[in-house]
């Protein structure tokens, strides 16, 4: 809402208030001023007359002109481009120094010849060319007020004024009225109002008639008002509307303008001569198409809030009017509507036909709605000033219910105890009535009659915030809450969520964030852990974000294509994400290494490949103190992994994780050159939620423990794993730990098998074991590993 | 008494072979020769035979002497040569210390979660329980719950994302406040929610479709605004430092009446009014307001009886003014030379 403070002005006294008092006060209290700005600037500015007027011999465009300035500039020789410069123009001059929105103005030469100012252009004083003609805007200004030598240019044009942009919140819909802004101004100032009083219209009788037979509209009046001329407003109504960001078309048009923009109720004019049958009905359940003002044909649905005459439609209620009934320069007689519609419809239909007007917004907001009388009195009585209308009707008004003004009953002591003040009673009651809430106070207990206007007040709550507003924030006591002690704490999950992503950084892996919502393709990759249906959103703006994602590791893999591409190469990253499907809510990890983990720089190049990120599994499981043997690896079988180089892992039977390297079609997909990639994605519910036994201490040997090394030669498809497991079949209490130090194949091996050397240590809890003891385990684990995988020992 | 001349000078003869050996190998030999029974000096003991009485006592004691002089000159060379010997082969040893250790530094962190973590640990050092909303959400509890009744503007389909009609990405961490107030069926609640939000705007240098915010909920009977100032200062002080101003405007939000918004003194220029303020002195930081007695009301909480402050934060807009980013899509980007300068607060 854009506020002259000339226009204010005239309703309130703004003397000794700076424009940035103003806003101050008034964005503290809730309304925020968003700006502040001149309609024009300039100093230095004189009103001058051309005296001559002469082409410049080597320009196709530059005048050379004398100037007559006044007696304190005296005649002034300045160089202007403007086509429309000539002997005799009476001419806005900016002098030496003058300051403009575009910079400052300062004597010199142009192409030889001295310059002592500028004539101006609106444009170049800052006017916006939204307002201005296309002559103006083509042109400097040709002055027909002022006279030589006059220096209050700004105000000469009626340019000197201030403009607030009031960024108004939902509430305070009552403020897109000059009126009720000026109230405000009251309320927080305490300055004085001088607000025009109006009688109810008195006027002929008539037998136009106004009905609805919609809910969707609680109030219709109209007024019949005939002979008036349609002709140019005058300047004062023009600046009013400029300054207000509304082009001026005709006095007629402008006056609905001028008195939405004072009373906050919009306005609709019909031709009278051009109606149908002398009534005019709201209605909301007509279909077909509608040729609005804008000379554009709209399709009509049920719902929208149609105003017709003889059953022809009319008005758009609220948005716009019909082409058919449209006031125009030879319009005689006109009929005035001001009516109440449910916002919500009016809402639904100015976004589906995209059409959006200052009426359709003050209506989506909510308008006062008991002021159509006041409103019809003073539109009549600029009709009467501006176009000389000579006489109108009564005004007919439909009402769904009477309207009844709000009331309610409050206290001091909850508006205190609310704002944790101690205000007197007779502080909150002024407060109050300030803001033109009328107040009834018995000992404290009030009873508060609530304006029209502030539809937004509905509670007892509200009145505490109208109290708050208006005495300051400063007033209220600060004071942490007295409550029973509480033990802060992070939910579990929260908690374990912070455990994984604190042991990767741990690791020296950076966490990332991406989005949540992804493109279609990134569903269907990688869909491994989660394959429950991905959610589409209804209206994406873009493909790149139509649905939530349900795995985690395609948009990790777009964070390593971008890094790659960035110069980026060597990197490990990690995210920690919650994923929705179908009444699901799983809480994915997802890992990506790539290229070289060169930890001592380009000393140590070691490409990330499956071991790295099996690591990182191993880690995991044993940060949360799963027991090895409930944990089942095997062969990853999907398409986006290399076949050789994955694995997956269960605990309990549940798949809970994939990781490895990479297939090379993942790597073209994802634009990767390098195959040192690793990846891992786990479903950390699923490791969150694995049972582990209360923790026990079990008792370290002091006995020193022994350590054999054994090398046997396997076929290839016996696994490590396998094996160590068969090791400590043979003496659980005495083999306590089984390493792999080697793994051959080649030379001395035949084809089809590796050696596989392990380190094996012995611990008794009870002795020193021998050599004997040793010697005689060692000769059952290479029996049991001879007979379970037909290993042989290597020579 | 040329006897004793000569073991002086058998001596000085010994010690100086022993100094003169240059390394510990010459001095093994020298020490093999001289120091064992059959050495030189040990021969002279023949001597003492022909002695008697006090001679023989003054012979036997300046054999001894002599013999110790001898061992301690070689034991100090044998300790001279060896530090030498180490000396020289540390000095072998020698490698550049500058160059690039193993590196144990721990991974970076995006600001987002940076911020996100630090405000959860500030509020639950004050007692406040952490609990996560969901991301998807029914409008129910995204909009009526938050006394945000059906046609009203902010539930408009082109603000938010839906997937159903009834179902949307949550474009605020506020029901939270409501599935809070579900679970604490009318018990006191002190609670903190981060997460994710969702709405239909563009991403630009300052808008993001997706952005995190940070939403908490008080409820209690003789809860005031007062309360809410008090923690708020509390907060953003921890937050931002000891000396920030706080300040609180009038504002409006449908679910919390008084509704305000929070500035705090601008960290750049303490309120003098620079660039990063533009000017005002005062930076914007949050939303905040007495709960709504409709919101408590739908939730089963007398608002009687009951009453309650709530108030967000957003994670992006705190992390951009603390760090100084001047994009936000540079959170969700993802690139490590940008995650890697933030390690901790």
């Amino acid at each position: 809402m854009k506020v002259s403070l000339n226009l204010l002005k005239k309703f309130v006294n703004l003397d000794n208030l700076t424009p940035t008092e103003i806003a101050h006060r008034l964005t503290f209290a809730g309304v925020e001023v968003e700006s502040i700005s001149s309609l024009a600037s300039g100093t230095n500015l004189v009103v001058g007359e051309v005296l001559t007027c002469e082409n410049m011999p080597d320009s196709d465009h530059l005048h050379l002109t004398a100037v007559n300035a006044g007696e304190k500039y005296g005649v002034l020789h300045i160089v202007c481009g403007a086509p429309n410069v000539r002997k005799g123009l009476k001419v806005i001059v900016a002098t030496d120094g003058a300051k403009l929105p575009g910079g400052t103005i300062k004597k010199g030469k142009i192409r030889g010849h001295e310059s002592e100012g500028m004539l101006c252009s609106l444009s170049e004083l800052g006017v916006d060319s939204k307002y201005l003609s296309e002559s103006q805007l083509s042109g400097i200004e040709e002055l027909s007020v002022g006279k030589v030598g006059d220096e209050n240019v700004l105000e000469l044009l009626g340019l000197d004024d201030v403009i607030f942009d009031l960024k108004l919140l939902a509430n305070r819909s009552d403020l897109y009225s000059i009126y009720n802004v000026a109230k405000e101004i009251k309320t927080l100032f305490n300055k004085e109002l001088s607000l025009p009083k109006f009688e109810m219209v008195k006027g002929e009788k008539t037998n136009f008639k106004v009905s609805s037979l919609t809910s969707k509209c609680s109030q219709f009046s109209a007024m019949v008002v005939k002979d008036i001329k349609v002709k140019e407003s005058p300047s004062w109504l023009k600046d009013a509307l400029r300054s207000s960001g509304i082009r001026s078309i005709n006095n007629i048009v402008d006056i609905g303008n001028y008195v939405m923009l004072l009373t906050g109720q919009p306005l609709h004019m019909y031709d009278l001569d051009k109606l149908p049958k002398k009534e005019l009905i709201v209605k909301d359940d007509i279909e077909g198409d509608f040729i609005a003002l804008d000379e554009k044909t709209y399709k009509l649905q049920k719902g929208d809030v149609c105003i017709t005459s003889n059953n022809k439609v009319m008005c758009l209620g609220g948005v716009m009017g019909s082409l058919e009934c449209a006031v125009d320069d030879n319009t005689k007689n006109i009929v005035i509507e001001a009516a109440n519609f449910d916002f919500a419809s009016i809402r639904r239909t100015s976004i589906r036909l995209a059409l959006s007007s200052d009426s359709s917004q003050r209506f989506v907001k909510g308008i006062n709605p008991n002021q159509y009388n006041e409103v019809m009195a003073l539109t009549l009585s600029l009709l009467k000033e501006l176009a000389s209308a000579k006489s109108n009707s009564e005004v007919v008004t439909y009402l769904e219910k009477k309207y009844e003004s709000k009331v309610i009953t409050s206290s001091t002591k909850y508006i205190n105890n609310r704002l944790g003040t101690s205000f007197k009673d007779e502080e909150i009651v002024s407060a109050l009535e300030s803001a033109f809430i009328k107040v009834e106070n018995n000992k404290g207990e009030l009873v508060a009659h609530i304006p029209d206007s502030r539809i937004d007040i509905t509670g007892e709550a509200d009145l505490s915030e109208e109290v708050i507003r208006i005495l300051g924030f400063e007033h209220v006591r600060s004071e942490l809450p007295s409550m029973t002690l509480s033990v802060g704490k992070l939910e579990e999950k929260l908690l374990k969520k912070r455990m994984v992503r604190n042991y990767l950084r741990g690791l020296g892996l950076d966490e990332e964030l991406t989005y949540s919502l992804v493109k279609e393709s990134e569903i269907n990759d990688f869909r491994i852990l989660n394959k429950e249906e991905a959610y589409k959103v209804m209206n994406p703006l873009t493909d790149e974000h139509a649905y939530v994602r349900t795995n985690l590791l395609p948009s990790l893999m777009n964070t390593l294509t971008y890094n790659v591409s960035h110069g980026n190469p060597n990197l490990a990253i990690f995210e920690v994400s919650d994923l929705y499907s179908e009444n699901n809510r799983h809480i994915h990890l997802a890992v990506v290494m790539h290229g070289n983990d060169n930890r001592q720089g380009m000393l140590s190049n070691v490409p990330y490949g499956y071991f790295h990120i099996k690591g990182i599994v191993d880690g995991l499981l044993a940060l949360f103190n799963v027991d090895d043997k409930r944990v089942v690896i095997s062969r990853c079988n999907e398409k986006e992994y290399h076949p050789g180089k994955s694995a997956e892992i269960k605990v309990d039977g549940k798949r809970i994780a994939t990781f490895g390297e990479l297939h090379p079609n993942t790597l073209n997909k994802y634009s990767l050159k390098s195959k040192d990639v690793a990846v891992l994605e786990m479903d950390l519910d699923a490791l969150f939620n694995v049972r582990t036994s209360a923790k026990k201490m079990s008792v370290v040997s002091k006995f020193p423990p022994v350590n054999h090394d054994l090398a046997i030669v396997l076929r290839d498809d016996i696994s490590s794993a396998d094996v160590i497991k068969e090791i400590y079949k043979v003496n659980r209490e005495l083999i306590s730990k089984v390493d792999v130090f080697d793994v051959y194949r080649g030379e001395h091996i035949k084809e089809g098998y590796y050696s596989l050397a392990v380190s094996i240590t012995y611990t008794s809890l009870e002795k020193t074991l021998t050599s004997e003891d040793v010697s005689s385990l060692e000769e059952s684990i290479i029996k049991a590993l001879e007979n379970r995988f037909n290993a042989e020992l290597r020579k | 008494m040329e006897l004793f001349d000569k073991i002086t000078e058998l001596k000085n003869e010994i010690i100086k072979e022993i100094k003169e050996a240059k390394n510990l190998n010459e001095l093994k030999l020298a020490g093999e020769k001289n120091l064992s029974k059959k050495s030189p000096l040990n021969a002279m003991m023949a001597h003492i035979k022909d002695l008697v009485g006090e001679a023989k006592a003054n012979f036997g004691q300046a054999m001894n002497k002599a013999r110790n002089e001898v061992t301690e000159a070689y034991q100090n060379r044998q300790l001279e040569l060896s530090e030498a010997e180490i000396k020289e082969k540390l000095s072998k040893e020698k490698i550049d210390i500058t160059l690039p250790s193993v590196s144990y530094k721990m991974g970076g962190i995006n600001p987002f979660y940076l911020i996100q973590d630090e405000i959860i640990d500030i509020f639950v050092s004050m007692g406040y329980e952490v609990k996560e909303g969901p991301d998807v959400e029914t409008d129910y509890f995204n909009f009526e719950r938050m006394n945000i009744p059906e046609n009203h503007p902010a539930r408009e389909m082109q603000d938010s994302f839906y997937i159903t009609n009834s179902l949307l990405l949550r474009t605020h961490t506020s029901p939270a406040q409501a599935h809070a107030m579900d679970e604490k069926k009318g018990e006191p609640i002190k609670i903190i929610c981060p997460g994710k939000c969702f709405r239909r705007d563009d991403d630009d240098v300052t808008h993001s479709h997706q952005f995190g915010q940070v939403e908490g909920l008080v409820v209690d009977k003789n809860i005031n605004f007062g309360n809410l100032k008090a923690t708020l200062e509390l907060f953003l002080r921890k937050m931002f430092g000891e000396k920030r101003e706080v300040r609180f405007r009038g504002s409006y939000f449908p679910f919390t009446e008084p509704s305000v918004e929070v500035d705090i003194s601008c960290m750049e220029c303490h309120g003098k009014g620079c660039p990063t303020c533009k000017g005002t002195g005062y930076i914007e930081i949050l939303g905040a307001g007495m709960v709504h007695p409709n919101v408590l009301k739908m939730a089963g909480y007398d608002p009687k009886e009951y009453s309650g402050f709530a108030f967000g934060v957003g994670i992006e807009r705190v992390a951009m003014l603390r760090y100084g980013i001047d994009d936000i899509r540079r959170i969700y980007q993802g690139d490590v030379r940008f995650i890697e300068q933030f390690t901790r607060k």
